[in-house]
């Protein structure tokens, strides 16, 4: 492309290099000093239901058009405010905006108390009991679950366990089953060179440090490319908000409870149970095919949390007749919190839950 | 219409992202995952050690250490547990029966 050297056209570059330049100091002051921290999770909701440290969220919206209710039940390790991390990027506000009535589960932050739970705490205790208190709140017969990723093992462990839970759709997004298709994660625990009691600390828990660095192993240089990233963008005011909202929730994740943790390792990644069908829990078996439900199975083309080998297999293990896959051009987060999850994702989630609820309003 | 990235910006790509997947893949090696367990049992042992040795010090100046506030944290937490169960079992008492729940569709 020819640059023009006419005096109008370098002083209007000139200009706008120094306005970038001095936007680019600012928000660079701002972000060293961490004076100006992201406010997340902002969308108005009120508490439901709680039990120990799990609570239900109602977001409030006077523009409810489908039941029966979402209950999107949010994974263990991390922070559920990644579903409503900015105003301009929150999955839940897109989701109320598009007539839903959103609850979420959050489970809190473990500590010494939580250490014994166990995946059939979570399944058959706080899940149902959370599904009970979403219909009541909403007045409906059922609810329908959305987990993300492992809110998602969760999800599809306590509908095949509980039959009678009153679930009318289960979608899940991002979650692993096929524990083989997940090396990059599993790698060091899966052979048995690592014990999972070597990763546990002295609360019983997985502490939220031995997360992130698991998650730091997948891409070694993943904190310098995003550095780099910010450092290219930080004259944009938008891009630097956006920016330390992400950052700030992919350094805080929580801890793991550790017999669920020992699970998950014994179980789900060393037997790959869920896969092989050999899952146990309580004493009784797993059986997936259970599930009878309609079934919506989300998965991101560029996830290298949860690559589309690991979630894949899910729709084929459950025994829904009304089985179907999304599989969107996104990375794990990207899913939920990004321009694609506004353009892509979001929207046709919205619309399979919509398509398999009833129209109350609007 | 997107402008293309910065000279800068394309020389670091061209290094980071081979470097990255070289690392990334030494991170999946199975010599990897064993100089790890040996970091951690190193680490723990080292911890272990020093955890001793300041006991015996602070014990001797009459003062609590480390593992004795760990041992009163384990009994809260048991404390906890039990005040947990008590509750559910209180609640079950009470309110009577589990919710029923509907058919479902």
């Amino acid at each position: 492309m020819a640059v023009s050297l006419a005096p109008d056209d370098l002083l209007r570059r000139v200009e706008g290099d120094v306005r970038r330049a001095i936007r680019r100091g600012r928000n660079g002051l701002r972000y060293a000093a961490g004076t100006d921290r992201p406010k997340v999770g902002l969308t108005p909701k009120d508490v439901v239901w709680k039990r120990d440290k799990a609570e239900l969220w109602r977001y409030r919206s006077e523009a409810v058009q489908y039941a029966p209710p979402v209950v999107v039940v949010h994974s263990l390790v991390s922070r559920s405010y990644v579903l409503d991390l900015h105003p301009r990027n929150s999955a839940v506000r897109f989701w109320l905006e598009a007539g839903l009535d959103v609850m979420l589960l959050d489970w809190g932050v473990a500590d010494a108390v939580e250490a014994e739970n166990t995946l059939e705490t979570y399944a058959d205790h706080y899940l149902p009991e959370a599904v009970d208190a979403a219909r009541e709140a909403a007045g409906t017969d059922d609810v329908t679950l959305l987990g993300y990723c492992f809110g998602g093992v969760l999800s599809v462990l306590s509908v095949a366990r509980n039959p009678e839970l009153p679930v009318r759709n289960l979608a899940v997004m991002a979650t692993p089953v096929d524990y083989a298709g997940m090396r990059s994660l599993t790698g060091l625990i899966r052979e048995g060179r690592l014990d999972p009691d070597e990763l546990v600390d002295e609360t019983g828990n997985v502490p939220p440090e031995a997360i992130a660095n698991a998650f730091r192993l997948l891409r070694p240089t993943g904190d310098l490319a995003s550095y780099a990233t910010l450092w290219q963008h930080l004259w944009n005011d938008e891009y630097v908000e956006g920016y330390q909202a992400m950052a700030q929730w992919t350094r805080d994740h929580v801890p793991f409870p550790g017999a669920t943790f020992r699970q998950t390792v014994g179980q789900l990644v060393r037997e790959n149970a869920l896969v092989e069908g050999t899952l146990r829990l309580g004493g009784t078996p797993v059986d997936l095919g259970a599930i009878k439900v309609p079934f919506l199975n989300v998965m991101a083309e560029h996830d290298h949390i949860v690559p589309i080998a690991a979630a894949q297999p899910l729709t084929g293990l459950v025994g829904s007749e009304d089985a179907s896959e999304l599989r969107l051009k996104a990375g794990h987060v990207g899913l939920v919190a990004s321009r694609t999850a506004a353009k892509v994702t979001l929207p046709q989630i919205a619309e399979w839950i919509a398509g398999h609820s009833d129209r109350v309003g609007g | 219409m997107a402008g293309r990235a910065p000279l800068w910006r394309r020389a670091f790509d061209a290094v980071e992202k081979p470097l990255g997947d070289t690392l990334a893949s030494g991170a999946r090696s199975g010599a990897f995952a064993d100089v790890l367990a040996v970091a951690l049992r190193v680490n723990r042992r080292l911890q272990r050690e020093v955890e001793r040795r300041t006991r015996r010090a602070l014990h001797l100046a009459n003062l609590p250490a480390a593992t004795d506030v760990r041992r009163l944290t384990q009994q809260v937490t048991e404390l906890q547990r039990q005040v947990r169960a008590l509750q559910r079992e209180l609640e079950r008492a009470t309110d009577g029966k589990p919710r029923e729940r509907p058919a479902r569709r």
